[in-house]
């Protein structure tokens, strides 16, 4: 291939290329996505509370409002779980959002999720859950602004599954000594 | 003829910055975002019927005659908070040319709620509950803020999603007033 020909075709890639990152800077040229990280099974143990990690991820070239939002117009990141009978959902645990300013209010900061953000949930199997499979459900609701445009709130559904064990069988205490026993 | 490579990395260069330059300017040249909804400029803008914070029933016909500048907004859009006191001051300073500006809140916060985010802002023109029928007419309101131009004629000048400068609102503004014939407002 003629150096002519290896030019123009970078030259082509490259107005691809600058065509793209054209439209990824206006807002409503690309939809605000928020997911959730696959999460494997999580193996809990009955009668105990336990901890879940989930991961989201927020897409590139987007924010949406930490739990904790800076005004109380703002609509904050919750994440809602119902769970089968049973198996209690304890506390949701945010990270703190991270402060940011953005060039639609440079002077004012917000408290925002970007990229990969952790949600930490209690579970908490009763002692009488029969040791199985169980899917958790529920949705996290946010709200997406990009550097110019904010959009409605959205719920993602969420799902994950645990795996409910026994516990170990509760220690046992030394058996009273009948004073009765002669050995 | 044998080409010196250096001229032509130079050549490829200078393609590839002018090239990278044109998508800029063309974008800032082309009301930018005009590509979200379909493109309405030319068409009569729809008109709605809305309830107003202080309850009145407000059409956008009653303002026929009028440039308007119809303003999507919520209390959750942080953009639409910095453009709001814009609005107010040009409110102020093109309302005696036949500007008026309206606010339509695309909100489930009460009116209450509304009303005293608005007041707080310095909002100073008439700020309408929104409903969900009327975004649809307008293309779809998918994120805000959104700004629709309309001349005195009733019809559609300008569009824009987004945050603008207010410099870009004011040009828009101009253009409004600018077009169809200053006529006495219809009922």
């Amino acid at each position: 291939m003629s150096i002519i020909r290896k030019l123009s075709l970078i030259l082509a890639l490259l107005a691809a290329l600058a065509a793209a990152q054209d439209n990824q800077d206006l807002p409503g040229r690309k939809t605000p996505s928020v997911s959730m990280a696959p999460s494997p099974v999580i193996t809990v143990t009955r009668g105990r509370p336990n901890t879940v990690n989930l991961r989201f991820r927020v897409g590139a070239g987007f924010h949406v409002n930490s739990n904790q939002p800076k005004s109380e117009f703002l609509i904050p990141t919750v994440l809602k779980l119902s769970a089968p009978t049973d198996i209690v959902i304890g506390r949701v645990t945010y990270p703190a959002g991270t402060d940011m300013s953005f060039a639609f209010a440079p002077e004012d900061k917000l408290s925002v999720y970007t990229g990969e953000f952790p949600v930490v949930v209690d579970v908490r199997p009763l002692a009488g859950v029969i040791p199985a499979r169980y899917m958790i459900r529920g949705e996290l609701k946010y709200q997406a602004c990009d550097k110019a445009a904010c959009y409605p709130p959205r719920k993602l559904p969420v799902q994950f599954e645990v795996k409910v064990i026994k516990g170990p069988p509760p220690r046992r205490r030394n058996p009273g000594q009948s004073p009765h026993v002669h050995l | 003829m044998k080409r010196d490579p250096v001229v032509i990395i130079v050549v490829a260069l200078v393609v590839t910055v002018m090239i990278v330059f044109g998508f800029q300017v063309a974008r800032r040249n082309s009301g930018v975002t005009a590509s979200a909804g379909p493109n309405m400029n030319g068409q009569a803008a729809p008109d709605f019927t809305l309830e107003s914070l202080d309850g009145k029933t407000v059409h956008l016909s009653d303002f026929r005659g009028k440039g308007v500048l119809l303003n999507f907004w919520a209390t959750w859009c942080q953009p639409c908070k910095i453009e709001m006191p814009w609005f107010a001051e040009l409110q102020k300073q093109y309302g005696p040319q036949g500007l008026q500006i309206v606010g339509i809140a695309m909100d489930d916060a009460s009116p209450k709620e509304i009303g005293e985010f608005a007041h707080d802002l310095g909002v100073n023109y008439p700020i309408l509950i929104g409903k969900e029928e009327v975004g649809n007419a307008y293309g779809g309101v998918q994120f805000l803020p959104a700004t629709f131009y309309i001349g005195r004629d009733g019809k559609v000048v300008d569009k824009v999603f987004g945050l603008k400068g207010r410099g870009e609102i004011e040009n828009s503004i101009k253009k409004a007033l600018a077009e169809g014939q200053p006529v006495q407002a219809q009922k």
